[in-house]
């Protein structure tokens, strides 16, 4: 089928209006969350219905044509680009379809926007525990996509952790339920392969997802610390001593500064080396005893001063600092690389040693902002993408950043995914063998590869792709 | 293919006399490496295998293939790596849970997976099973516990899927396909696995619970909405309690977790709700060992509101049979029934009649009750069974039908 045929055929499902053909319409969709890639889609297309989507990819299953699911394009691994075939935008389907509080579960729609699920929910004293920074425009489907995280995931777990069944359509146009809010199967973890598959396995119609209680009592600490290796020690301390805060997360001075500087100024300290946004949740009865046992092992460990938020409004100006801490670092230069990568806890100290040596060595500014306690670091670089020179020196210094995680026995990537962008790492933390388990295991689902082809795993990682194409 | 009796595990020895010289007798790997040598070989030859690791529960009386080999996986034991501070583990699959909890007690932590049976099982077999306990509703899921796993797949292959951090989503989910998957798409060799603080202190209840199935539900309700933080809650019934020397009612047994204060103050609480008392928190040990030898059990599960209905449905429906214990994880949904082997004949209908209530999951049933219940025949179970185990030898029988 053409590409003007394929638009008509589309836009004969949804209207006119939601599909995109022209190379200028399409510009917007041409990025994700993370700066340095540029894919335009051939046609975009919008359904606003369950019933619409289902017709676009049995179209599309029809004509043989590959396509990227994408929710709200806050991913920032260029998971959701689309190299000349057909986005597929599916942030129009934004309906809570239901909500059973008493059993906290809410089956919802996958355009459905992180924090409008928690306001739906907020009536019954519940909410969406996984909270990424991006929460404001990221999407429930996209969050599945990429198996996201935030800071309360330390205490409450990934969307893993919070996904009970997904009605899913596969590549091919059928349509498969996985999972069961109605009690347990028998059988393969379905749910589990799917979240976090990138959109590489078919596109979620609807999510089952466990609502949580809101916690009767809630401390926000904030530590400040006047070098980076005693706030990391500190994190190391507060997890070794059995203490499970809500959230444990590290801003650097380069990250308050940024902060600070922007409408999002949340009081943090200019001159601290490193700030430690802390919280811990729970029953009323007994939480001071564990506020006041972190505070001691922060001050023990160098902290200048440790300051509990008095009210709600104190606290969210400090967790509104933490949230739009990429948003202000975005304004100090033209370009921003949030990097992400894991590492056990223990090895903290030594690897922020690391990264900032990388750093300095290319000249370059690395800003932390992190998920201190799971490990996960994000050193982002602010930077000019159309300065080729110190493009390359970024590169070179996010190169050697992934060495040290991996080196130090961690991972590439702990929340934003593989996408595009960190394609080329999977060898070094996968043997060939499983990489071509998990092309085994994506071809179940997507035998055609059609579903966001060429993200996650390198194709030559592939055997039966590489010697036996087309044999089911 | 011959089929066992479903009598179960001493019927799984060698390959049977039909079966090549090498796989007559079971097979004892010592490393990773040898477990790949035995399943290519194996699968170069189709001699079906049996994973074992400590023998507990090898196929739950399931209609399985008499001729299968054991591949007995017990010597893959020992702790690799254990970095209190990183709270994870790294341990071989034949290592026990009694060892990792040995060691890990030493530093105030634990891996809290507390399944029915002894604490010999291992932590392969606990993995592949998806065993768990009382302590999953709050704690976590064999899902939610297991962050990277080794395994062998059905051609002799080694896998690696996830890592050894507690967070990470690079490439697609290896560990969450094979957690659950009964050994029928690969033989788990290593496992790294997220550990737990143990509380500052614990305290555990038993409340009574009322007979009625509306004034149950409200009790139920009223828990699961307590300002409690329990790390288990679960409904047993008079007949286990009376087997504990401890007689009276149906009872929930919560566990309250925290500091001190926080325990004191939940503790109150508990026993604002009704006639409450402490048990010792060796109440959960005999929990564990509420299975008689040779019992059987199904779980029947359903959304937390409904545990009231199915507790009354399933007391209902087991009137008759003497020694029959139930109990209920009350956040999960999911209640647990055990039948004593001197009624195996009524089980299949039981299983039957059960399965018109809610869903009804076997642990351990006559080979009858297996056929009531539904095989996993969906597309893509087959898909991932065809991938990862194309000439069926792993534990065929199990979970995923038969070629
Ligand atoms: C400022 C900022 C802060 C962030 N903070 C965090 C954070 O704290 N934690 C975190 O984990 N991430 C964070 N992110 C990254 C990003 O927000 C998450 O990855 C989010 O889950 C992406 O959701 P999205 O709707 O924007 O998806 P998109 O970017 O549109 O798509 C992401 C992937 O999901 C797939 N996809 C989308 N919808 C579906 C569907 N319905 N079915 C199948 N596949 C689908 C796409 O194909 C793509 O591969 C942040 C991003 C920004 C810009
Ligand atoms: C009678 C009885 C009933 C039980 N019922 C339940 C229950 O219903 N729910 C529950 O949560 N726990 C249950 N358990 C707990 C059980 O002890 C553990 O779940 C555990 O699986 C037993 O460990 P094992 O080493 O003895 O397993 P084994 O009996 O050796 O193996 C159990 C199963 O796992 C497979 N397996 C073993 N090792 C591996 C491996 N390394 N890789 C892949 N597959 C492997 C085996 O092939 C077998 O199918 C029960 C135990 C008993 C004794």
């Amino acid at each position: 089928m053409s590409h003007d045929a394929l638009g008509a055929a589309l836009a004969a499902i949804v209207g006119e209006r939601q599909v995109l053909v022209r190379p200028s319409e399409l510009l917007v969709y041409a990025t994700d969350g993370l700066p340095g890639y540029r894919k335009q889609p051939g046609i975009a297309v919008f359904p606003r219905t369950r019933d619409e989507l289902v017709q676009v990819v049995r179209l599309l299953a029809r004509e043989g044509v590959p396509f990227v699911p994408r929710g709200a394009g806050t991913g920032l691994s260029g998971g959701a680009l689309a190299d000349g075939s057909v986005l597929l935008g599916l942030n129009r389907l934004t309906r809570v379809l239901s909500v059973d509080a008493e059993n906290r579960l809410a089956v919802v729609e996958p355009g459905v926007v992180n924090v409008h699920l928690t306001r739906a929910v907020a009536p019954y004293g519940l909410h969406y525990a996984p909270d990424p920074s991006s929460q404001a425009a990221c999407t429930i489907g996209g969050n599945v996509a990429e198996n996201a995280g935030g800071p309360h995931c330390l205490k409450y777990g990934v969307t893993l952790n919070h996904v009970v069944a997904l009605t899913v359509i596969l590549p091919d146009g059928d349509i498969v339920t996985l999972g069961s809010a109605d009690g347990e199967r028998d059988g393969y973890d379905l749910v589990g392969c799917f979240v976090g598959s990138e959109g590489c396995f078919g596109v979620a119609l609807d999510a089952t997802v466990r609502l949580t209680r809101n916690p009767q009592a809630v401390r926000t600490l904030l530590a400040d610390f006047t070098s980076m290796d005693a706030a990391a020690r500190a994190t190391s301390a507060i997890i070794a001593a059995g203490i499970v805060p809500a959230a444990l997360e590290m801003m650097d001075q380069a990250t308050i500064r940024a902060v600070e500087a922007s409408i999002y100024a949340a009081g943090y300290p200019t001159d601290a080396a490193a700030v430690l946004l802390m919280e811990l949740d729970g029953l009323e009865a007994g939480i001071d005893v564990d506020v006041e046992k972190l505070r001691t092992i922060c001050l023990d460990g160098g902290a200048r001063a440790v300051r509990i938020a008095r009210d709600e409004g104190e606290r969210t100006r400090l967790w509104q600092g933490r949230k739009k801490a990429f948003g202000a670092m975005g304004r100090i230069s033209s370009h921003l690389v949030v990097q992400d990568a894991v590492i056990p806890r223990t090895r903290l100290p030594e690897v922020l040693r690391l990264i900032a040596q990388i750093g300095a060595a290319e000249r370059l500014s690395v800003c932390n902002v992190f998920h201190a306690g799971d490990g996960n670091l994000h050193p982002n670089i602010p930077y000019n993408a159309n300065d080729p020179d110190e493009s390359a020196r970024v590169h070179r210094a996010m190169r050697a950043i992934m060495r040290a995680c991996v080196d130090a026995g961690g991972s590439v990537t702990g929340e934003h995914g593989i996408g595009l962008d960190k394609i080329d790492y999977m060898p070094r933390i996968f043997s060939p063998e499983s990489l071509d388990a998990m092309c085994r295991l994506r071809a179940v689902f997507d035998p055609a590869r059609r579903a966001n082809p060429g993200k996650v795993v390198p194709v030559r990682s592939c055997r039966e792709w590489t010697q036996a194409p087309a044999t089911r | 293919m011959r089929e066992s009796d479903g009598s179960g595990d001493k019927m799984l020895s060698g390959g049977g006399p039909g079966a090549p010289a090498a796989f007559r007798s079971p097979l004892r790997p010592r490393d990773t490496a040898d477990v790949a040598d035995a399943v290519r070989d194996a699968a170069a030859l189709g001699v079906p295998l049996r994973i074992r690791g400590a023998g507990h529960w090898l196929d739950a009386g399931r209609p399985v293939p008499a001729s299968a080999c054991v591949l007995d996986v017990s010597a893959l034991r020992g702790i690799t790596e254990y970095n209190p501070g990183d709270l994870t583990l790294t341990a071989g699959a034949g290592t026990t849970l009694a060892e990792i909890d040995e060691a890990t007690r030493a530093n105030g932590q634990w891996l809290p997976l507390d399944p029915a049976g002894a604490t010999t099982a291992t932590l392969g077999a606990t993995l592949a099973t998806a065993s768990c306990g009382p302590l999953a509703s709050a704690l976590g899921l064999p899902r939610d516990l297991a962050l990277g796993l080794e395994f062998v797949d059905g051609r002799g292959i080694v896998v690696r899927g996830g890592g050894r951090v507690v967070k990470n989503v690079a490439g697609f989910d290896l560990v969450r396909l094979t957690v659950g998957a009964w050994g029928t798409l690969g033989v788990i060799t290593e496992a790294t696995v997220r550990l737990r603080a143990r509380p500052e202190a614990e305290c555990t209840m038993a409340l009574d619970a009322p007979r009625e199935t509306g004034t149950l539900a409200l009790l139920l309700r009223a828990l699961r909405e307590a300002p409690l933080t329990p790390i288990a809650t679960e409904l047993v019934d008079a007949t286990f309690r009376a087997g504990n020397g401890d007689r009276g009612s149906d009872a929930v047994l919560v566990r309250l977790a925290g500091n001190a204060a926080s325990v004191a103050a939940q503790r109150r609480h508990v026993e604002s709700l009704g006639t409450a008392r402490e048990l010792p928190a060796s109440a959960w040990d005999r929990l564990a060992a509420a299975d008689p030898d040779g019992a059987f059990t199904v779980r029947i599960s359903h959304r937390p509101s409904r545990v009231a209905d199915l507790w009354h449905a399933i007391a209902t429906a087991t009137a008759e049979i003497e020694g029959a214990v139930r109990h209920a994880s009350i956040e999960r949904g999911v209640v647990r029934l055990i039948v004593p082997a001197t009624a195996h004949e009524v089980v299949a209908p039981l299983v039957r009649c059960l399965a018109s209530h809610a869903s009804v999951l076997g642990e351990r049933l006559p080979r009858a009750a297996w056929e009531a219940l539904p095989a996993v025949t969906d597309r893509l179970s087959r898909g991932v069974r065809a991938a990862f185990d194309p000439h069926q030898i792993l534990n065929p029988g199990l979970l995923a039908p038969m070629a």
